[in-house]
């Protein structure tokens, strides 16, 4: 039995090689050649049996946060409609839009800062994008509120151009 | 029954003795194969990496295997090369019926139970299997979960409570209250819905991603369960849970038909109600 | 007997090799994985996962809202800063640039604008019903998503010709 077995590896060997192998090896490029954050190499803290550090309780980054995005969000529906059905909008609901698109931009752009940027990883690239969002924030309230008060508001200005 | 069996063989065996000479040519066929039998070739791309050559990048190698001799699920397949193609192809399996969650991988750009997957019979098309996708890999299919099972101890899978139960036997609740926990007690932790979660990809060290929070979900709809504000307040953070954007891979990728996504949803809800 | 299978057997393959690259850690046992830890590579994700209307909706809904909010942001802070570099970005000068430009041209930019702005309302009452907890079924989802996604088109090609 055993002298049979150790026979037949060179015979099934050359039967392999004269017709096409059944395995290929192929060099692997799924993933990208540059990555911007790629993966560290893995480092594991404790054991298996020692459980993930839970964070601190922080409501206003966590569910309050959650709840006035999607109070924004919601609030965002009507007001979206309101210049279709009307034409466009007096000047405090137009305000009152530019607002809520402030805020609704805002959050959206930090939860981007915060998906992509992680705080252990890149501490200053992160903090750094956070002020340099603030800032830009800041700047667009300041510039729609100029536009909103020296020309015709937001949703009038957009109908203009569109009729143009 | 070994009789049995032997006796109706041998019925079996003598039939054509009587069969009339117009079906012996028909009989005769089933013992070769039929001309139009081809064999149906299907190839397999498999990701490929060795522990022990770690300068060596992933690669993917193809292996080759006649559908016809091979069992109906990706997990024959991938049994079958290591029998009797290559010995070196490493995945872990266990039950072959979708209960030990071991065999999960990425089957043609999806994640799910190789043992439950059904080789596609379209042999124009050739698979791809990856490990599960953004996973550290050991050694070709087999990825460390290890984070993932830490990630599981830290939301204290296990009923905490501090009254005893009013006769002192067991902590009763109401047949609408288990109701709840249907499409919860089921999961498997096979880690296919984590895995495929873009925003998990990117956050696993905080987020904990949809299979430990459809566990935690399980523990905070729990009747009997005592400590739901603790648990809530574990959970009240940026990272923990906020990091759900609704993309919902995880309820398409199930290989055991749950729906992490509505447990996600759930417990947002339970969130905002302070 | 040997356990291996008989192919692997026949084939000669049923020899396992054991480098003995972990030999030089021995003198510490506990080192030995963490060291194996940093060599592992990070199974491939993005680029193999299946497009399906799921992530695919979800990465466009994230792009749009961050082209719309981007021009948005662009277009107040540079309104803001226009004087000092003598810009003209008043409305009236604006709709003057706008309305010299070919009819074609207008459609094109008109709807290129429309676009995301539809697909990120409509798929955001989508999101807004998630977070209610409905429709969250598998069915529902595929059908929403290519609701939306069919809806945003026709609305924004009305709006491009308004």
């Amino acid at each position: 039995m055993a002298s049979l077995a150790r026979q037949t590896p060179l015979f099934r060997r050359s039967c392999l090689s004269a017709s096409r192998s059944p395995m290929q090896v192929m060099a692997f490029h799924a993933s990208a050649k540059k990555q911007i954050l790629p993966p560290l190499p893995q480092v594991i803290h404790g054991t298996t049996n020692d459980a993930v550090e839970v964070p601190k309780t922080h409501a206003t980054e966590g569910s309050y946060h959650w709840t006035f995005e999607r109070i924004i969000s919601a609030g965002l529906v009507p007001l979206t409609l309101a210049p279709f059905a009307a034409g466009s909008l007096n000047p405090t609901m137009d305000a009152i839009l530019c607002s809520a698109l402030i805020l609704h931009s805002h959050i959206g752009f930090q939860a981007m800062v915060i998906d992509y940027f992680p705080q252990r990883r890149v501490p200053k690239t992160r903090a750094g994008l956070m002020w340099l969002l603030r800032g830009f924030t800041l700047a667009t309230a300041v510039g729609l509120y100029e536009f909103e008060t020296n020309d015709v508001g937001i949703t009038e200005a957009l109908k203009r151009i569109w009729k143009a | 029954m070994a009789a049995l069996r032997s006796t109706s063989r041998l019925v079996a065996s003598s039939r054509p003795l009587f069969r009339p000479a117009f079906a012996s040519r028909s009989y005769a066929t089933v013992g070769e194969p039929a001309p139009s039998e081809q064999p149906k070739m299907k190839t397999f791309h498999i990701y490929r990496w060795n522990p022990d050559e770690p300068a060596e990048k992933p690669k993917m190698q193809s292996y080759t295997l006649d559908l016809k001799k091979t069992g109906p699920m990706m997990l024959d397949a991938l049994i079958r090369i290591k029998n009797e193609m290559d010995p070196t192809l490493t995945f872990r399996r266990s039950c072959r019926e979708g209960i030990c969650g071991s065999c999960a991988m990425n089957i043609d750009g999806v994640n799910t139970l190789a043992c439950l997957c059904r080789i596609p019979t379209d042999t124009a098309k050739e698979s791809r299997i990856y490990p599960l996708p953004h996973t550290y890999v050991v050694k070709d299919l087999v990825p460390d979960l290890t984070y993932f099972y830490k990630q599981y101890k830290s939301i204290k899978p296990y009923l905490q409570r501090d009254t005893p139960s009013e006769d002192g036997l067991e902590y009763r609740q109401s047949q609408e209250d288990r109701k709840k926990l249907d499409g919860l007690y089921e999961c498997i932790l096979c880690a296919c819905c984590s895995t495929s979660c873009p925003s998990y990809w990117w956050n696993s060290e905080e987020y904990l991603g949809p299979a430990i929070l459809l566990q935690s979900y399980r523990w905070l709809a729990d009747s009997r369960d005592e400590k739901t504000a603790e648990r809530k307040a574990a959970l009240d953070n940026s990272m923990s849970v906020y990091r759900c954007h609704t993309i919902l891979n995880c309820s398409r990728t199930c290989p055991k038909g749950l729906n992490p996504a509505r447990a996600i949803a759930e417990i947002k809800k339970m969130l905002t109600s302070h | 007997m040997n356990s291996a299978s008989p192919v692997a057997v026949a084939m000669g393959r049923n020899m396992q090799i054991r480098p003995a690259t972990s030999a030089a850690n021995l003198a510490d046992p506990t080192k030995i994985l963490p060291q194996q830890r940093l060599n592992r590579p990070v199974a491939p994700h993005l680029t193999i996962y299946r497009p399906q209307v799921t992530w695919v909706l979800s990465s466009l809904n994230r792009i749009t809202g961050f082209a719309l909010s981007g021009s948005l942001y662009l277009f107040a802070s540079a309104y803001l800063v226009a004087p000092l570099f003598g810009w003209h970005l008043e409305s009236a000068s604006l709709a003057a640039a706008f309305g010299a430009l070919p009819l074609i041209a207008k459609v094109l930019i008109k709807s290129t604008v429309a676009l995301p702005f539809t697909f990120h309302s409509l798929n955001g009452i989508r999101h807004l019903m998630w977070d209610l907890g409905r429709g969250l079924t598998n069915q529902q989802v595929i059908k929403t998503g290519w609701t939306v996604v069919g809806l945003s088109v026709v609305s924004a090609l009305a709006i491009a010709f308004m």
